[in-house]
């Protein structure tokens, strides 16, 4: 029996052994998303939009003179397997810097294993507030929060015939969802926008139709739809069965590509906050950078709408190649010093940090651009 | 077993952060103890009572709320105007309060479920599980729902000469729980080989006779809940400290059949069975990680369910003990 | 008044499909004395064949949604005979078990088959809902409720009418007297594992296109089958008919107007307050094991 027990523990202690000795010659870097699970679908764009940036780095040459891995690991949707996945890309793959985690809930249990391990994470998606204003200096955010969407929407008012006069909320119950609610009543209160009924969803429910014969009730002409791509599409679906009659704008970036090979019927048009829209790449900040970006993607055959969320792992890859550039070695503290200093042109266009949060343990937060999509019928315009 | 080579292998265990101090091994060293103290504690109930309890994921979980909930404080309402408010409390505290919360919901449980037996136990502790899962979701205001609870303080200990340190250290981590299997071990041990074991094997080999001669059934049968339950409770407890959030999915039906498939595999009604069939199943999945996608991991323990209760129903403990003789 | 309405006819179709997944169950266990922890699966299993049926191989979607039943049926018909009939004299719990393991395979040789992202099921119905009065319902849900009644109706037939369904109801009654009397418990068993996991099956293949199908659909549906079965007594056929339509209209009206979040909970708290106050369901079960 002690030779069994003798036997496993060597073999547990062997692959970690000879993993520490060996010097991997790329750059490796980190990445957590939701490959499985509730939230899979944009998890899988984003993993892939990772995954041809550093193809495309390492076809220039790769960083420092040496390539750089991605290496991927699955949070199934569940923020303490993302805790899970961050530990082992920290400890067992010794990255130096993460990128991760998709939704707030699985970035937010991430964060104190940053400051444990000293390690900076470049968060890609998610949108909640408190990510960037609790005090963890090595966070650094190239998405928007839900207030800079809200108000970024609320600029492009105008553009709606007929004018938005009171809104309902639609919205899935965890960060992402409560914090678009909150954000978008905000920024549209502001503009004198009378405010109704909020109904929410948990994650992984399938049926809306209670919540959606609730809201029809209501009497507002528009609702803000808040959840991930799969709900989205449910919910754009049940809409039209329950006869939602009210025009809905989806928020937070994902776009429901599924309605496009499957449309819904005639006379629905849905609105999409996007930030970037690849139907029309000539019209991004950086017409260059977005057409390689769709170049590649579209090479690879994959799902052509999952180019609206892809993007997010792409300008991730960029800036964290970026700040390995600037900060001329692959150490984690170095390139928490470097994310600072880095300004560069990504799909969604300029990144750079600016400070967030308490004095002293600011997050660094970038602004990102916002446009609106509408689908009709499974045809894709420019607001 | 003997004595001397279980104390062997506990002192094997206590020196490997000295021997091999690599962060990852202890990590998913430490997290497969978690498991298994609550593989231990569902031993008790499943191997000892023979009843199968499929929901006792829930204790682990209400362990984990308890504990983390106690050391981070809440304020929620309780009705007509009242507010209960409770300020956060130092960890060990949380660590009493997840072990007197999961064993209250054990006698509950045991007073509710034990009315009905077979089949019908079974699907109500699944569902019990599934309603707590529910409630975690959406009891907002006292459990973040989704949200889950985050930046939970880790265990801290008061040591002779440094006072109370917070462990963050993975070894001091893994010790910990070492610490803990071991007393849990030995409670199982001294529970079975106590007047309430003796009543509870009479009672799984015959019912009805243990009846007879005036074995009071319920009686023990909640007994052995609430001490099951409350082991459970403190592993979830362990488990709120070191991982450091806690969120509904905790109560995920899953977890239970991880426990039940180290139970059964390592041999039920042994007591070395869980601690066996714990490390088998809680260092496949690191040792899978990078070979084999996450679904063969699953595929893997199913399969291993289903050729273990078909060909070695009693597990491997009672395999390897008979050989020698 | 018009929301009541229309919470009435969602209920209703909601209703119909939960009482299919509570027939399986209940047949199974009421037959066989298993507990089938893979009618989630098969479930899940029905509406992945009717999108491999209908969006990779281009069938008519109502051939794809028989075959998709069938298949369901078959694959049934072999974790019986490989799973089960090796454990036909192993305790209640033993057979759990092993159909717990059973239950992981498949659930995850699903995510490994088709990847973890959710799909969608064209269907050849207008998209356009179907307007009466103030109620409103999309002609796919109709078709749903439509099969869905006609495959209950379908069954009691056969267990009224056929040789095999009058086998079933012995065996279903006394399984020790019923081989007494000459019923094939083999081939009894075989046909009821394959009936139970095609109504699960097509439960999935009708449901799929409504909603998305993907590799964790099976987790919350086989909870609620386990939900529909105590609700309605286990072991009692009627009573799990009554208890899908009840569970259905349960969580559409108390969602609709009490609290939308709680939906889901709602199935799972009434089982509580059933348990607490009237164990043996809403309808008692004549024959009950344990």
């Amino acid at each position: 029996m002690m030779n069994r027990r003798t036997l496993l523990l060597a073999g547990l202690a062997m692959p970690a052994l000879s993993r520490a000795g060996f010097a991997a010659d790329p750059i490796r870097i980190g990445m957590t998303q939701p490959l499985t699970g509730a939230v899979a679908a944009s998890g899988n764009y984003v993993a892939n939009g990772a995954k041809i940036a550093a193809e495309v780095l390492n076809a220039s040459g790769g960083v420092l003179g040496r390539p750089v891995e991605l290496i991927l690991e699955d949070n199934k949707s569940n923020p303490r397997e993302a805790v899970a996945a961050a530990e082992k890309l920290v400890l067992r793959d010794k990255v130096p810097v993460l990128i991760g985690a998709w939704s707030s809930t699985f970035t937010l249990a991430i964060m104190p294993k940053l400051m444990e391990y000293k390690v900076p994470m470049i968060v890609e998606t998610s949108s909640a507030a408190r990510i960037t204003t609790s005090g963890n200096p090595w966070v650094f955010r190239i998405a928007p929060t839900s207030e800079m969407e809200a108000v970024a929407f609320a600029e492009l008012l105008g553009k709606f015939t007929p004018a938005i006069r009171k809104i309902g909320f639609l919205s899935v119950n965890n960060d992402f969802g409560r914090g678009a609610t909150e954000k978008f009543w905000a920024a549209l209160g502001a503009k004198g926008i009378a405010i109704g009924r909020t109904e929410t969803m948990t994650p992984e429910a399938t049926d809306l139709a209670a919540q959606i014969t609730a809201l029809k009730q209501s009497d507002a002409d528009t609702v803000f739809l808040t959840t991930g791509v799969e709900q989205q599409t449910l919910a754009l679906r049940q809409a039209v069965e329950q006869r939602l009659g009210k025009r809905i704008v989806t928020t937070g970036g994902s776009f429901p590509d599924q309605l496009l090979a499957n449309p819904l019927p005639p006379g629905n048009t849905s609105f999409h906050i996007l930030f970037y829209a690849p139907w029309f790449p000539e019209r991004a900040p950086h017409p260059r950078i977005a057409e390689r970006y769709t170049a590649e993607w579209n090479r690879k055959g994959w799902e052509f709408a999952g180019l609206t969320e892809g993007f997010r792992g792409y300008d991730a890859m960029l800036t964290v190649a970026e700040a390995l550039k600037a900060a001329g070695k692959p150490e984690a503290e170095a390139i928490r010093q470097a994310l600072w200093t880095v300004k560069l042109a990504g799909v969604n266009g300029d990144i750079s940090f600016a400070k967030e949060g308490p004095a002293g343990q600011e997050s660094g937060q970038n602004r990102p651009n916002v446009s609106v999509v509408t689908l009709s019928e499974g045809k894709t315009g420019l607001l | 077993m003997s004595t001397l080579l279980g104390w062997g292998f506990v002192a094997a265990l206590a020196a490997l952060p000295l021997l091999f101090p690599d962060p990852y091994l202890l990590a998913v060293l430490t997290s497969a103890g978690i498991f298994i103290i609550g593989a231990i504690s569902l031993n008790l109930l499943l191997g000892y009572t023979g009843q199968l309890s499929l929901g006792h994921v829930a204790f682990f979980g209400l362990g984990a709320y308890a504990s983390a909930l106690a050391t981070l404080g809440f304020d929620i309402a309780i009705g007509f105007g009242w507010r209960l408010v409770v300020a956060p409390q130092p960890v060990w505290l949380g660590f009493l309060a997840a072990i007197v919360v999961a064993g209250g919901f054990g006698w509950l449980l045991g007073r509710l479920a034990f009315r009905v037996r077979g089949a019908y136990f079974v699907i109500i502790t699944v569902c019990f599980a599934q309603v707590l899962r529910m409630v975690a979701l959406n009891w907002v205001e006292l459990t973040q729902g989704p949200m889950a609870l985050i930046s939970i303080p880790p265990f801290s200990l008061w040591w002779p000469g440094e006072g109370w340190i917070a462990l963050y250290r993975k070894d001091q981590n893994y010790w910990l729980v070492l610490a803990v299997a071991v007393l849990a071990f030995l409670l199982v041990r001294q529970v079975v080989r106590s007047r309430i074991g003796r009543a509870l094997v009479a009672l799984r080999a015959n019912e009805p006779l243990a009846r007879s001669v005036g074995i009071r059934v319920t009686h023990y049968l909640v007994v052995a809940a609430v001490i099951s339950a409350g082991i459970a409770g403190a592993a979830g407890s362990l488990f709120a400290h070191y991982v450091r959030i806690v969120d509904p999915d905790v109560f995920l039906f899953i977890y239970t059949v991880t426990m039940v498939i180290m139970v059964v595999t390592g041999g039920k009604g042994t007591l070395w069975g869980p601690v066996v069939g714990g490390l088998v199943f809680g260092l496949m999945p690191d040792l899978l990680r990078g070979t084999a996608p996450p679904e063969a991991q699953w595929i893997i323990y199913g399969t291993a369910m289903i050729l273990f209760v078909m060909f070695l129903p009693r597990g491997i403990v009672p395999a390897l003990v008979r050989r020698p003789s | 008044m018009d929301q009541a309405l229309q919470h009435l006819v969602n209920g209703t179709v909601l209703g119909g499909t939960y009482a299919l997944l509570g027939i399986g169950l209940t047949l199974v266990f009421g037959v066989m004395r298993v507990v089938n922890f893979t009618h989630g699966e098969l479930y899940a299993f029905g509406a992945y064949m009717t999108y491999a049926a209908v969006s990779l191989l281009g069938l008519d979607f109502y051939l794809s949604l028989a075959l998709a039943t069938l298949l369901g049926m078959a694959l049934g018909a072999a974790i019986e005979f490989l799973l089960l009939r090796p454990m036909r004299r192993a305790d209640i719990d033993s057979t759990m078990l092993v159909m717990i393991g059973a239950a992981l395979v498949l659930q995850n040789g699903e995510m490994w088959a088709w990847g973890g992202v959710a799909k969608l099921i064209p269907n050849p119905f207008p998209g356009t809902p179907l307007v009466v009065g103030p109620v409103s319902v999309l002609p796919l849900r109709l078709f749903v409720l439509v099969v869905s009644i006609a495959l209950l109706l379908g069954f009691w037939l056969l267990l009224d009418r056929t040789r095999i369904g009058m086998a079933m109801r012995a065996t279903f009654q006394d399984p020790e007297t019923a081989a007494l009397m000459g019923v094939r418990i083999n081939w009894v068993n075989s046909a009821t594992f394959a009936i139970g996991s095609g109504l699960a099956a097509a439960a999935g293949a009708l449901l799929g296109p409504v909603f998305m199908v993907s590799p964790t659909m099976g987790d919350l549906v086989g909870l609620k089958a386990f939900a529909i079965v105590i609700l309605g007594g286990l072991g009692s056929l009627p009573g799990a008919t009554i208890g899908g339509f009840a569970l259905g209209f349960v969580e559409e009206f108390a969602g609709g107007f009490v609290s939308t979040e709680y939906r889901d909970a709602f199935g799972f708290l009434l089982i509580i307050l059933i348990l607490a106050l009237k164990p043996q369901g809403l309808v008692p079960a004549k024959e009950r094991i344990g």
